[in-house]
């Protein structure tokens, strides 16, 4: 019996240790990136990487921000991002109501066409986007950024289905209250759909924070330029150090996790994994 | 999407009004070398990617659910790399690719040569698809736990009590309940991945020579460097209707759900 109980015990150690290892692997590339980031610049392709700078060098923050208007690239994305991620929850949840609990003729028809027009990305629809945007005069604007991403099919869906399954009952006794539709949605059904919300918030800030292709058609004024344009001409220039881009990619990387770690458990339930220890 | 498909038959520069040219762009594609090139190279990395985002994140979710303590802090962890800004996963894996690299590091510690990933032209578009998948088979191994913690208990007890070992109770189990969600992540990840733009942009910028232009490239660069409208507007057309396959597919997919869920 203690022979067994040992072996289970080694099992488990090397399932753990297992787990642990490919953890690590995945983990290396962004720990890279933050120990780089403090290195000095003649460190950088020593043939072996030097995990924990001898030196540590944080005026790399500061030379970076010092290089190129980074802060101002940063506040355009936070505009942008900020915009779209509230115009997704806000189009999401109301478009989504009305898909999960009204019923129209042709109500499927609307939701297939919106899945099917919306999931077309951005890089399939780029010219005629492009020219629409050109034609309303919006080139160098923020609302040029924002406006063909502030609508995703994405964010329909996903609160959709997760009002989908709220009983009628719960919206039928709300409406013989005399509560008007959208206060039924906001005291009914929205506190049940916190976990959707919370993905949805998190996946529309990480993917308008991540866009590059559409500001770049769009903006030639370095004004409006968002963080990614300004990082990828940072690295483009000749002389900047790779720990200056690294210092930058860390600060870029910062307010995605924070959202992440601060709405974690929400995210958890909603991709269903509640029962996992 | 209409507006481009009219569009792909015109010569349209923006500044002189577009005029109309047939089936002249789609012809000019055909015999052109560097989009058959470009064609085949998106084919090439959504099929590699795909797969291995699926085998991968599959063989990933397995090991979380070994439910060893700490199993979910891994995946926590393991999810960030979906998170980082995908500007910055370029920049660094660009450095990591160098010649004397990380990665190159880590293959001579267990005894491989030095390789340049970049520069050669079979092992650049392997390594794009090394960081798509490092990007987003942490992602697809959540929807995939998902899936694993749904299927009941139940099962797997009567399975060891018949006496059937890990493979086969993986094999006729798991796998068979899993089927659509499988389905449901080779659709998703193959429409990530078509119109992936970013990753060979500025890791490689298309080379060496064209190893690894993908068709988003060429739609920017024919539109908007060389503004031929007409033309790019044709290559979207190429990429849509890729995307669309995909996109029928998921249709499929949810059409099935609803069924099951009405």
């Amino acid at each position: 019996m203690t022979r067994r109980r040992t072996f289970a015990f080694v099992g488990r150690f090397l399932k753990l240790a297992l787990l642990a290892g490919l953890t690590l692997l995945f983990i290396l590339p962004i720990l890279w990136m933050t120990t780089t980031s403090f290195q000095a610049g003649d460190k950088m392709f020593k043939l072996d990487t030097e995990w924990i700078p001898s030196v540590w060098h944080p005026e790399n923050y500061s030379n970076a921000l010092a290089a190129a208007p980074f802060a101002r690239y940063f506040l355009n994305s936070t505009i942008v991002s900020a915009a779209i991620m509230a115009g997704n929850l806000v189009f999401g949840t109301l478009a989504g109501y009305g898909l999960a609990k009204f019923r129209f003729p042709g109500d499927r028809i609307v939701l297939l066409v919106i899945l099917a027009t919306l999931m077309l990305p951005l890089e399939v629809t780029l010219v005629p986007t492009f020219l629409v945007i050109h034609q309303l005069g919006w080139l160098n604007t923020y609302q040029g950024i924002a406006g063909p991403l502030i609508i995703d099919a994405f964010g329909i869906f996903l609160m959709r289905q997760s009002m989908i399954s709220i009983p009628l009952d719960y919206i039928e006794a709300g409406r013989i209250d005399g509560a008007s539709e959208l206060r039924i949605l906001w005291k009914v059904i929205l506190p049940q759909c916190r976990p959707a919300l919370a993905i949805l918030a998190v996946f529309s800030f990480r993917d308008s924070w991540d866009q590059y292709l559409w500001p770049l058609t769009i903006v030639s004024v370095d004004r409006l330029r968002t963080y990614p344009l300004g990082l990828v001409q940072f690295g483009q220039d000749y002389g900047n150090p790779p720990t200056e881009q690294m210092a930058v990619a860390v600060m870029a990387t910062i307010p995605v996790f924070l959202l992440f770690i601060v709405l974690q458990r929400a995210i958890r339930r909603g991709f269903g994994l509640s029962g996992l220890k | 999407m209409l507006w481009a498909i009219g569009l792909s038959f015109t010569s349209y520069d923006m500044v002189s009004p577009p005029h109309f040219v047939g089936i002249e762009n789609y012809q000019d594609l055909v015999g052109d070398p560097v989009f058959r090139e470009t064609l085949v190279n998106t084919l090439v990395y959504i099929g590699g990617s795909t797969a291995l985002i699926t085998v991968i994140g599959l063989a990933l979710a397995l090991a979380i659910n070994t439910r060893v303590p700490g199993a979910r802090h891994c995946m926590t962890i393991m999810f960030l790399t979906n998170l980082m800004p995908i500007i910055a996963v370029c920049l660094v894996w660009r450095f990591l690719f160098h010649p004397y690299g990380l990665v190159n590091q880590l293959l001579h510690f267990v005894g491989f040569g030095r390789i340049d990933w970049l520069t050669g032209a079979g092992t650049a578009m392997p390594a794009i698809i090394i960081v798509t998948v490092w990007r987003f088979a942490p992602y697809f191994m959540v929807v995939f736990l998902a899936g694993l913690l749904a299927i009941p208990a139940d099962y797997y007890d009567a399975a060891q009590i018949d006496g059937a070992n890990a493979f086969r109770r993986f094999w006729h189990i798991t796998l068979p309940q899993l089927s659509p969600i499988i389905c449901f992540v080779i659709v998703v990840s193959g429409l990530l991945c078509a119109r992936i733009f970013l990753m060979p942009y500025i890791i490689t910028g298309g080379g060496p020579g064209n190893a690894t232009r993908v068709l988003s490239m060429l739609v920017y660069e024919t539109g908007f460097s060389y503004l031929k409208m007409g033309r790019a507007a044709a290559i979207s057309v190429v990429l849509f209707a890729i995307s669309l396959l995909f996109t029928i597919g998921q249709m499929h997919l949810f059409a099935r759900s609803e069924e099951t869920f009405r």
